[in-house]
Order: C-alpha cells, then sequence, then structure tokens
C-alpha cells in the first residue's frame, strides 16, 4: 500500500497531463495550473521540513561542539538576524534585510561565481595534454576557438574569429544536438518507466 | 362602515402614490427613456466563436457604434459588455471598450471586442451598452470602485459621475463548422441562432504528429519489453562510470572515508534527479553492506525527504537499520552558490574518499569537481546539462553523459524490462536519425527543385506540404 498509492497518484496526474498537452481546452490549462498551485503548495512546505533538518543540523554540532562547530555558529546567527529583519521589517527595497542581501549575499555569491574563471584555467591546464589522437583534436580545436576570440587572434591571422565560429556553429553544435536527442529519448523513456510504475527505487526499496 | 372606508382608501391611496411616483420620476424615465429612443444605443449585435482560439474559452463580439455620439451634455465614451449564462441576468463585465471618436457626418462604425472565460456547452446572451458621460469629468462604470480625481492643472474638476448606460438588444449568434486537416482547410458554414453555445474543443489536431510518434515508440518499448520477458538476453555495452561506482565505494570503504553524493541543483520534477534518487538506493545498498559514511548535502528540501527515504530503505533492505544515520542526509540552501559553498568546505573537512555528482548541474558543476579534484577524491559524474558536461569530462575520472545517467539504473539492476527499455531507446534514435536524413534530403530538394519546371516545382510543393505535417506544431 506504501508504493501502490504513490504509484497510482503518478499514474493518474501523468495521463491527465499528457492527455492536457492534446486538448487546447481551456479546462485543461485551468488543471495544469492548479497542479502548478499545489506544487508550490507541497514545496512550501517541504522548505519548512528544510530549515528543521537545517537548524537540526547545525544546532547540534553548537551544542556538542564538534569539530568546526564555530561555522554552525555562524549558520544559525546568519539565520536568525535575516529572519528577524525579514519577519520584522519586511524584505522590500529599502529595509534592513534587502541591504544585507545586497551587500553581504550578493557579493559573496559573485566572489564564488568568480572562482569560475581560476578554475577553467586550472582544469584546461591538467586537462589540454596531447596524450591520444582525440586529445590532439580536443586540444587543436581548444587552441583555434580561443584564438579566434580574442582581438589578438584577429590580429595574427583576420580569418580566426570566421574559424571559431564555424567550429562552434557546427561540429560543436552537431555534438550538443546528438546528446540532446539522446538526453530527450532517455528522458521520455525514463518517464514512462516512472508513469507505468517499472521504475520504483525513487519510492524506497525495489 | 370602517371596512367600507378601508376598501375605499387602499386602492385610492395606491393610485395616489402611482400618480405621485409616476411624476416624480417622469424626468429619469422620460430621460431615459429619450436616451434609448434617441438613436444611443448599440445596434446588431451579433458574437461568435473566436476562430483563432483552441481553448474554446473565447468568442468574439461585434455591434453597430449608435448613430448619436453626443447627447445634451453627454459624449459616448465607451461600450460594456453585459453576459448572461444559461437564460441567468445579465452580468456587466468590468472590462470597458474605448469608443472611437467617429467623423461627422459619417455611417455608424463597426465595432468588436473578445470576451474570454466561456465554457463549452454553456448557453450565452450578450448585450452591449453604450457609456455616456461628461467628457471633462472622470466617470466610471456601476459595480466599479470610485475612482480618485487626479488634482493639478488640466484635471478634470468635480466628482467622478456615473456613465449612463443605454443596453442594446439582446445579441445573436453564429455558429462556425470548420474542418481542418494539416494545412487543409475545409470551407466553413456560418448559420446563426438566438444562443452562443460555446463548442467544446478536445483535441489539438495540429499535434497528431506529436501524439503518433508517442505511440510508435510506445509500441517499440512494450515490444522490446515482451521481447525480454521471453528470457532473451540482452546486450548493453560496458559503461566505464557505472562499472567504477563498485571501484570508488570499495575504495571509500578501504580508506575508511566517507562517500559523497551530490544529486544536483534540481527538484524533484526533473527526470534527471529521480534517476539521481535511483541511483542514490544502489550506491546506499552497498555503502550499508559495508558500512561506509555516505553523506547527502541536498539542495532541495523535497529531494532530502527523498534521499532519507530511499537510504534508510537501503539500509534497511541490507540488514543494517542501525547503521543508518538521518544526519548524513540534510538540507543546506536552496541558493545556487550558497550551496556550492558548503559542500565545497564539507569536501575540504571531511576529505571524502569519493565523490559521485549525479543529476542536473548549472555553472557550480566546474567549481564542485576542481574542488574535489583537489582533495584527491575519485569523482564520478552523471548529468544530462549539455553545457557542463564538458567540465565534468575535464574534471572527473569518469563522466555518464545525457542518456548515460537514464541507462545507469537500468545497468545496475540488469532487470530485463529496463534492459529492454533501453534498447527501445536505442530504436527510437536510430528512427529519429533516419527521419531526419531524410527530412534533410527533402528540404534539400524542395530548395532545389522550386526553380525547376513546373512538375518539380509541383513535386516541391508536395514535398513541403509533407514535411509541414510531421513538423511539430505549437
Amino acid at each position: 500500500m506504501k508504493v501502490r498509492i504513490p504509484l497510482a497518484i503518478t499514474f493518474i496526474t501523468a495521463a491527465v497531463l499528457i492527455a492536457i498537452f492534446f486538448t487546447p481546452h481551456h479546462l485543461g490549462e485551468q488543471i495544469q495550473a492548479r497542479i502548478s498551485d499545489w506544487l508550490r503548495v507541497v514545496g512550501g512546505l517541504g522548505l519548512v521540513l528544510g530549515i528543521y533538518s537545517l537548524l537540526q543540523t547545525h544546532l547540534r554540532k553548537v551544542a556538542r561542539r564538534s569539530r568546526d562547530w564555530g561555522f554552525s555558529l555562524v549558520a544559525v546567527v546568519s539565520f536568525a538576524i535575516m529572519a528577524v529583519l525579514g519577519i520584522g521589517w519586511g524584505i522590500g527595497q529599502g529595509t534592513s534585510f534587502n541591504w544585507v542581501f545586497n551587500n553581504v549575499y550578493a557579493p559573496l555569491d559573485a566572489t564564488m561565481f568568480s572562482l569560475l574563471a581560476f578554475f577553467v584555467a586550472s582544469a584546461a591546464y591538467r586537462t589540454f595534454r596531447a596524450r591520444t589522437v582525440e586529445a590532439a583534436l580536443l586540444l587543436t580545436a581548444a587552441i583555434v576557438v580561443m584564438f579566434g576570440r580574442v582581438p589578438l587572434g584577429e590580429m595574427i591571422f583576420p580569418k580566426a574569429p570566421d574559424v571559431a565560429e564555424w567550429i562552434m556553429a557546427y561540429p560543436t553544435t552537431a555534438a550538443k544536438r546528438a546528446i540532446l536527442l539522446g538526453v530527450t529519448l532517455g528522458s521520455v523513456a525514463m518517464s514512462l518507466r516512472i508513469m507505468l510504475g517499472i521504475e520504483r527505487s525513487h519510492l524506497g526499496g525495489e | 362602515m370602517r371596512s367600507a372606508a378601508n376598501r375605499l382608501t387602499g386602492p385610492a391611496f395606491s393610485t395616489l402614490a402611482a400618480l405621485v411616483g409616476v411624476l416624480l420620476l417622469s424626468p429619469v424615465l422620460v430621460r431615459a427613456q429619450g436616451l434609448a429612443e434617441a438613436g444611443t444605443a448599440p445596434t446588431g449585435v451579433v458574437v461568435v466563436p473566436d476562430p483563432d482560439d483552441d481553448t474554446g474559452a473565447k468568442a468574439l463580439l461585434s455591434w453597430q457604434a449608435p448613430r448619436i455620439a453626443r447627447f445634451r451634455d453627454l459624449d459616448l465614451v465607451a461600450y460594456r459588455i453585459y453576459q448572461s449564462a444559461n437564460d441567468g441576468p445579465y452580468v456587466g463585465l468590468l472590462e470597458r471598450v474605448v469608443a472611437e471618436p467617429a467623423p461627422p457626418g459619417a455611417e455608424p462604425q463597426s465595432v468588436s471586442a473578445a470576451v474570454s472565460g466561456l465554457w463549452s456547452w454553456r448557453k450565452y446572451r450578450f448585450k452591449v451598452a453604450a457609456l455616456y458621460a461628461p467628457k471633462d469629468r472622470v466617470w466610471y462604470m456601476q459595480g466599479e470602485p470610485e475612482p480618485k480625481v487626479p488634482e493639478g492643472e488640466g484635471a478634470p474638476k468635480g466628482p467622478p459621475v456615473w456613465a449612463r448606460e443605454v443596453l442594446s438588444e439582446p445579441s445573436i449568434a453564429g455558429w462556425e463548422l470548420r474542418f481542418r486537416l494539416g494545412p487543409m482547410t475545409v470551407p466553413t458554414v456560418t448559420r446563426y441562432t438566438a444562443l452562443l453555445r460555446m463548442p467544446a474543443r478536445w483535441y489539438s489536431s495540429e499535434r497528431t504528429n506529436v501524439l503518433l510518434a508517442c505511440l510508435l515508440y510506445a509500441m517499440i518499448v512494450i515490444w522490446y519489453i515482451s521481447h525480454a520477458r521471453r528470457g532473451r538476453d540482452i546486450y548493453i555495452r560496458p559503461i566505464a562510470g557505472i562499472e567504477a561506482l563498485d571501484d570508488a565505494i570499495g575504495r571509500a570503504t578501504e580508506m575508511g572515508k566517507p562517500i559523497l553524493y551530490v544529486a544536483g541543483l534540481s527538484g524533484l520534477g526533473d527526470i534527471s534527479t529521480i534517476t539521481a534518487m535511483t541511483i542514490l538506493g544502489r550506491v546506499a545498498r552497498r555503502t550499508a553492506e559495508y558500512e561506509t559514511p555516505l553523506l547527502v548535502p541536498s539542495f532541495d528540501p523535497l529531494v532530502m525527504l527523498t534521499a532519507r527515504e530511499i537510504v534508510r530503505e537501503a539500509y534497511l533492505d541490507a540488514g543494517k537499520p542501525d547503521a543508518y544515520r538521518e544526519q548524513d542526509i540534510f538540507f543546506v540552501t536552496d541558493r545556487q552558490f550558497a550551496y556550492v559553498a558548503a559542500v565545497d568546505g564539507i569536501m575540504i573537512r571531511e576529505r571524502p574518499a569519493a565523490n559521485l555528482y549525479m543529476g542536473y548541474f548549472f555553472a557550480e558543476a566546474l567549481i564542485l569537481a576542481e574542488t574535489g579534484a583537489a582533495t584527491g577524491a575519485i569523482q564520478i559524474a552523471g548529468t544530462d546539462a549539455d553545457t557542463q558536461i564538458p567540465f565534468f569530462v575535464t574534471a572527473c575520472d569518469y563522466c555518464l553523459m545525457g542518456e548515460e545517467l537514464y541507462a545507469a539504473s537500468a545497468y545496475l539492476s540488469r532487470e530485463p524490462m529496463l534492459l529492454a527499455q533501453l534498447k527501445a531507446q536505442d530504436l527510437g534514435k536510430l528512427l529519429v536519425a533516419a527521419l531526419m536524413g531524410v527530412g534533410a534530403v527533402a528540404a534539400t530538394a524542395v530548395s532545389l527543385f522550386m526553380f525547376g519546371p513546373s512538375w518539380l516545382q509541383g513535386a516541391a510543393s508536395v514535398i513541403e506540404r509533407l514535411i509541414n505535417c510531421l513538423s511539430p506544431a505549437g
């Protein structure tokens, strides 16, 4: 019963949503909108449980003075501050919550994002070695594209941007589309498996 | 005596009251009667179902503007639509249709408006009211909240006033019968009735090609499943990333270090996340057997709940319920780079021996993979995000690309039904590739034949129509 009810709900909901795709009637739109509302409600309730898990994890570490409990204390205090500011004074423009978000969180977010530049360089340095034929091809294509993307490349070889553009527009796009084709068919097959109850590992147990 | 007096005063009193009422109300009655009689009502109201609307909820209303656009100090400013459903009372809609000023002496214009929110098989009638109001005053319709009068130079003076409404006669309905098959359309037939009964459009014929393709694919899948049930072996090529899962778990067990499992940054509505949960179940069963710690930091609370349930069941199945630690599967945050920072911190502090990235990832993929590589962990990634596959290929030891991620659960379980679906998937890909080849040749032929002799041009137009039939509709 624990597995059958979720399977039945999955099948019925999937069948309804598939039928709605082929039905232009506005009743279908309304059903879809209502299902989206339910998803938002469930997601909201899930967030409550997530916050409970978050606080439980960190408060336990602080209480037991586990290794690196200081980081957990920072997390709990930050959570409390933002919750008080948001609930007490709102989250709109000009509020303290908004100020902390824009001046503390946003720069930290941008800092993490900027690490990508360094990681791309380090990953490229480690990976682009011409050990095999395929690796040599990859290395050559990467050099040509990098050359074509910078002004220096165009100064040295005027056709470099066109060559780089050709590599991105044709072989790269073809490979991307091939992967997307497989992904699309794979996701249809996976959806069919889940809908028909053949795949039920995500419900727990075989 | 008293009853006779009562009999006399009753009727006399009502007659007197009626006369007084008529005298008091006569200016209004005369005014209303006068407005209606002076050609100030819209005429010829006709409603038809909107031919461009597939949802069956919209209709187009059209009417002739009143002959009189200005009456005493009142101007025609707008129209209001009244709707009656199933012979119920007429209800005024709150949308107003602005009246366009007509040149003096011109014939009454034809005005149209759309009405939405209609339901199939209900009977509708409409009336249109012409709204007259002074142009130098702020006006509003009955049922609307009273608007504020703007201040400043040139602003209207005086409080807002109600617009006077002059109703038309009830509408007549036009009914169109149309049959469409792909690019061909049969001419329409229109007949008029007193009531509009909205047609129910339950099937979108433009999507027939999608339906047929889905049915064909489903038939292929079912055929392969029945083929698998007969006990025949199905060969699946080795996938290095999935084969390496056991090695990764073994390595972590030998080193006494935990395994870090990141299920992507998408919710449970994503197929890749569900696949990640499926793989997590298999991984959890192995870690339960070896009693290797399994850390699952989650981006989504619902994913966390599902992961807990899956891991708990896996530990129960392995006979190690005491080894299950709920606190190892926890929610971190639903902000992208905050999550990445937290997981990177876990990697650097806990030093897991194996990092498994399964699911949908965005820009943070390389940050995760590079940090994991710096800690010396074995890394296996699986994602259907085509933009992140190159980064995982670069930074991880093994990478499951696209559909290999979906194949993982079938590959690990070796269940005949799941393997059969993989074969069906491959056949589907073959068919799509063949169709793409034929389509490319056909499109090339069309572009070449269009400038040839007439018989070639005819062939080109036939091929073009066929391509249009097969192309997916909106």
